[in-house]
């Protein structure tokens, strides 16, 4: 059982790229980066390079943020829609982070179909589907999408 | 191999990255879910996850930085920064 659109939902999402596409709070739509952290209600996402519009915000605002340092943001599942990146081999390459991202713009997936780029496939998920504590998220028997 | 089994190895490897990093706290963090979900599942942890790992404080173990290996007769210790030994035979 590798790590599949169908079975992403029960899998380890730690170390996936990841995209917000969708959000309730309309400043959270774009965040780019890497899961680090899970919790039952939330995802902790790394950004990988902030962008510059964000970056200027943080300066303007005088915030803890400093140069070159990576920020962890924290994004509630409920609510969120969610697009991971995986690759076909072990997760969490942050090189193919770049292109991942730029590909997802031209062609957003539907969950489960994937769009298959150069051996990167592009799952969206709503995040309420990942609602429950890390652990116990792969118990949940067979892949039905109603669970 | 099912989905658990597959999520402890990927944990052991997200948390041997994060201990390189130099990022304790969330290697510590993926160590303890590796351990649950093993847990949940009935699946015993790999060798090598018990080898580098805290029993005590869950820390990864990375020999020469946060962890003294040292060979006695017949057995290797390994003590982790927080004081804990472990050990385990060698032929």
């Amino acid at each position: 059982m590798a790590l599949t659109p169908e079975t992403l939902p029960r899998h380890e999402l730690n170390g996936l790229p990841v995209r917000v596409v969708d959000s309730d709070d309309a400043d959270r739509i774009g965040i780019m980066g890497r899961v680090v952290l899970e919790t039952t209600k939330t995802l902790s996402i790394e950004l990988c390079v902030p962008p510059e519009a964000d970056r200027w915000r943080c300066d303007e605002a005088g915030e803890r943020r400093e140069n070159g340092d990576s920020r962890v943001l924290t994004v509630p599942k409920s609510g969120s829609v969610f697009e991971f990146a995986i690759t076909d081999e072990a997760a969490g390459d942050e090189k193919s982070l770049g292109t991942a991202s730029k590909l997802a713009d031209t062609q957003p997936a539907d969950f489960p179909a994937d769009c298959a780029g150069e051996d990167v496939a592009y799952v969206t998920v709503d995040g309420s589907r990942l609602l429950s504590r890390p652990a116990r998220r792969t118990e949940t028997k067979g892949d039905s999408p109603w669970q | 191999m099912d989905i658990a089994a597959e999520r402890i190895d990927r944990l052991h490897d997200l948390a041997r990255a994060a201990a390189a990093d130099g990022e304790d706290e969330r290697a510590k963090h993926y160590v303890r879910l590796a351990r649950r979900v093993a847990e949940r599942n009935r699946l015993s942890l790999p060798r090598t996850f018990k080898r580098f790992t805290c029993d005590a404080c869950d820390a990864y173990l990375r020999p020469g930085v946060n962890a003294r290996v040292r060979l006695q007769d017949g057995h290797v210790v390994i003590t982790c920064d927080c004081g804990h030994h472990a050990r385990y035979p060698y032929e």
